[in-house]
Parts: C-alpha cells; structure tokens; sequence
C-alpha cells in the first residue's frame, strides 16, 4: 500500500515543503519500524530540503562525515527521526524543524518535549540505526526500544569464533561452535551481534553498564523467531529451568528487511501487557514522498 | 596543564600539543599534585599523567583503520580522525581494537573500548597499556 503525498503539495511551511501526512501513535506492545534506502533518494532539490530542516548541531554533525555517501546518510538519518516524530503528533502539524532533541545522562539520544514550542508531550520513544544502505527508525509508546540493523552480508575481517569469544557470552559462543557451516555461523553471528545491540540500546544507559558477555541472547525453544535474554548468571544447563529464570524484561523481534538486512528490535516489556505477544509493523519511506507498508508481524 | 609542560617531564610529539590537552582535561585520570620536593622517577610521573602517543604508534593506528573501514587511499588520517565521521559503527570498532589488541598484545576492557572515538585516544590507550604490562 503506498501513500503518495504529492498531493499535499498545496498546504507547505514557509520552505515550500509539502505537509506530511500524521501517523497514529503505536499501541503499547507495538513497535513502529521505518526505513529509508539512501540509494533512492537521489533528488538533490529534495536532499537539499532536508538539510533546512536540520539543526545547526545537526548540520555540523553530517559535515564532519568523511565523503559525500557519509554525508548524505547521516542527513537522510536526521531526516527520518525529525519527519518521523514530527507525524506522530496528534492534535496539529508540527514543523520538524521545531523538534528538540537530547541526550539522557547516557548519551542516549531522546526528544526534548520541554523545549519544543508547539509540541504536546508524548510519551514516545525513539532509536535508530544505520549501515551504508539502510537507515532505520524505531518507534514505541510508554517503553524503551532499541534497534540495530546490521547487512546480511557483512563480512567479519577476525575469525568469527575469535570474534565470540572475546566478546561474546560463553553460551552464545558455544551455540555458534555448534554450526558446522562458516557461512550458516556467520550468519547467526551477524543476528546475535544486533539483537546485543538492540539490547543495549533499548537499555540506554551505554555499553558498559551491559558489557556483550554478561548476557547471553537465545532462541526460544518452540518459536520461529523468538528470542530472549539470560544474564550470564541465570543459565543453567536445564532449558526449562533457563526458561524460568531468564527474565521476561525485554522482548525481541528480529527480521529481514529489503532482503539485505537484518534487524533486531528490543523493548521493554509493559507490566500492564505481560502475555501479550510484540507485534513489529514495518514501513519503507521517503520522507514528504511515499510511505510504503511492508509487513505487519506478531513476535512471541 | 601548561606549567606541567615545563617542568623537567620530556614530552614526545610536541606537535600534537593542543589534542594532549584536551585529552588530559577530558579523563580526569589519577592526578595527583606532585610534590617536587619528594625524589619520583619519571615512569611514576608518566603513569600519573595520560601522555600523547607517539608518532610510530598513531601511524600504526591509522593503518589498521584504514584497513577495517577500507578506506581508499587519498582519505586522509589524522590523529583526531574520528571513527564515526570515517563511518565506523560499533562492530567495526569493536574489529579496530582487536586489531590493536593483537598487533600490541594488549587487552582492551570493554568500557575503555567502546570510550575510544578517535585515532589519537586509541594510540593513547595502546600507550597507556603497553606501558602498565610488567617488563618483559
């Protein structure tokens, strides 16, 4: 389902951008993923437009980036979070441009409700993630989310098993062992490595409060796609008891987008919705162009 | 600072001066004043002190970045290239200090990895390292 806005055209901001089109806010449970492919946004007008509304800071940031490919990712990744917000607010349009961002005590990023003008406070929630190919935007009500998105293909430069060891729990790494295919455990190796992240930064408080090898990330026995979390002294050599034991905190999903890319999608799981399943809806955009729906999935 | 960088310590790389300042105002590491009148071998002093790698090992540094971010020749590196503006993520970080890690012989805590957001901080570190190893 694509929506075109070109129709839109007739009401803009003093920048002779066109209006984007509001979005309803996630349900609790729900996570919002968008994702932009910076290899079809080719439009210099429009990628000039983009750069208006950002933020002096901002601005400064995509003009440290070493080469035109960096530059324009690091815009297109400013663009998607500040059009993404902006359509999430309920009772008016709201200029991208007046949106604020900050950084908790951190350093993760985090909209500044107070000081933006015209803004109502929303309990919303926002992370994103890129590689050279692929910007992504995570969005969720009333819960922390965090997502990484990594290439399918991304070739590890160290021995995966190296890898794993040094930074990995002992238990991930002993799953990996068990894949007698390179290719098949590189693969798994790629997944673990953003549903960590994911982790992490659904956790927002840095890497070193949850250092990548005191907590082990692990299928669900009897799911497809299941994930969940152990911290390292939680695992015992009994699934069912692991089962009992790791916690039921975080919630993940992970998925393949655009066919190249996987994705990992962490959040923090609501006391009010405990049972409920984690449903993940993604849609591809070109912000102020086209939205496309692309899937709408349900995560046990 | 500046009255430090008069006394009797012997700095290296002189020209990488400003980056060392703002290194040691940035990690407020172990200072503690010095009591000149109290006989301290310079090493004590040093170990007190983050000092500015050298040349040799910032080139190093540079060399393994270019290689893991596959950098094409005429991207110039400098001592305060940061990693995120060369388009680094976290997994190609965490690929740049095993790679130090294992052409220095050293061991990288992960929070002082993933603190590392420049070319300078990482030979800084490696230097940091290097020099705590018991004598060989």
């Amino acid at each position: 389902m694509r929506i075109s806005v070109m129709s839109q055209m007739q009401r803009s901001f003093s920048i002779d951008l066109p209006s984007l089109i509001p979005l309803q806010l996630p349900s609790r449970r729900e996570t919002h993923l968008w994702y932009v492919i910076p290899d079809e946004v080719k439009s210099t007008s429009l990628l000039k437009r983009y750069s208006q509304l950002l933020s002096q800071t901002e601005k400064d940031g995509v003009d440290q980036m070493r080469g035109d490919e960096l530059k324009k990712n690091a815009l297109l990744a400013r663009t998607l979070v500040r059009t993404t917000v902006a359509r999430y607010q309920t009772n008016k349009e709201v200029d991208p441009r007046s949106l604020m961002f900050k950084k908790n005590v951190y350093g993760k990023p985090e909209v500044d409700w107070q000081n933006c003008k015209n803004c109502n406070h929303q309990p919303l929630h926002f992370n994103i993630s890129h590689t050279d190919s692929l910007i992504a935007c995570g969005v969720t009500v009333h819960v922390p989310v965090g997502i990484d998105v990594e290439d399918k293909e991304r070739k590890i430069k160290h021995d995966v098993l190296a890898f794993a060891k040094r930074f990995y729990s002992a238990d991930e790494v002993n799953v990996l062992a068990t894949i007698p295919d390179p290719e098949a455990q590189r693969k798994e190796f790629i997944k673990l490595w953003t549903l960590k992240e994911a982790y992490v930064k659904a956790l927002g408080k840095g890497f070193s409060a949850a250092p990548f090898n005191t907590f082990t990330i692990r299928s669900m026995p009897g799911t497809e796609e299941g994930y969940s979390l152990c911290k390292t002294s939680e695992v015992t050599a009994d699934p069912l008891e692991e089962t009992k034991k790791c916690n039921g905190e975080w919630k993940f999903a992970l998925l393949e987008l655009a066919d190249s890319h996987y994705a990992a999608v962490c959040i923090e799981d609501d006391q009010a919705n405990e049972g409920a399943p984690m449903r993940v809806i993604v849609r591809k955009t070109i912000p102020f162009v086209e939205d496309q729906l692309i899937s709408e999935r349900i995560f046990l | 600072m500046a009255s430090l960088s008069t006394s009797s310590l012997s700095f290296k790389a002189h020209s990488i001066q400003s980056t060392r300042t703002s290194q040691v105002l940035r990690k407020p590491l172990s200072f503690q004043p010095i009591s000149f009148g109290r006989f301290q071998s310079s090493k004590n002093l040093r170990l007190q002190i983050s000092c500015a790698a050298k040349p040799e090992t910032v080139q190093k540094v540079s060399d393994i970045v270019r290689e893991q971010l596959a950098l094409s020749a005429d991207t110039a590196l400098t001592a305060e290239s940061k990693f995120s503006a060369l388009g680094a993520d976290s997994l190609d970080t965490v690929e740049i200090v095993m790679a130090l890690e294992e052409k220095f012989n050293i061991s990288v805590e992960e929070a002082d990895a993933q603190n590392i957001t420049t070319i300078q901080e990482a030979a800084d570190l490696i230097e940091d390292l290097a020099q705590k190893k018991p004598a060989a």
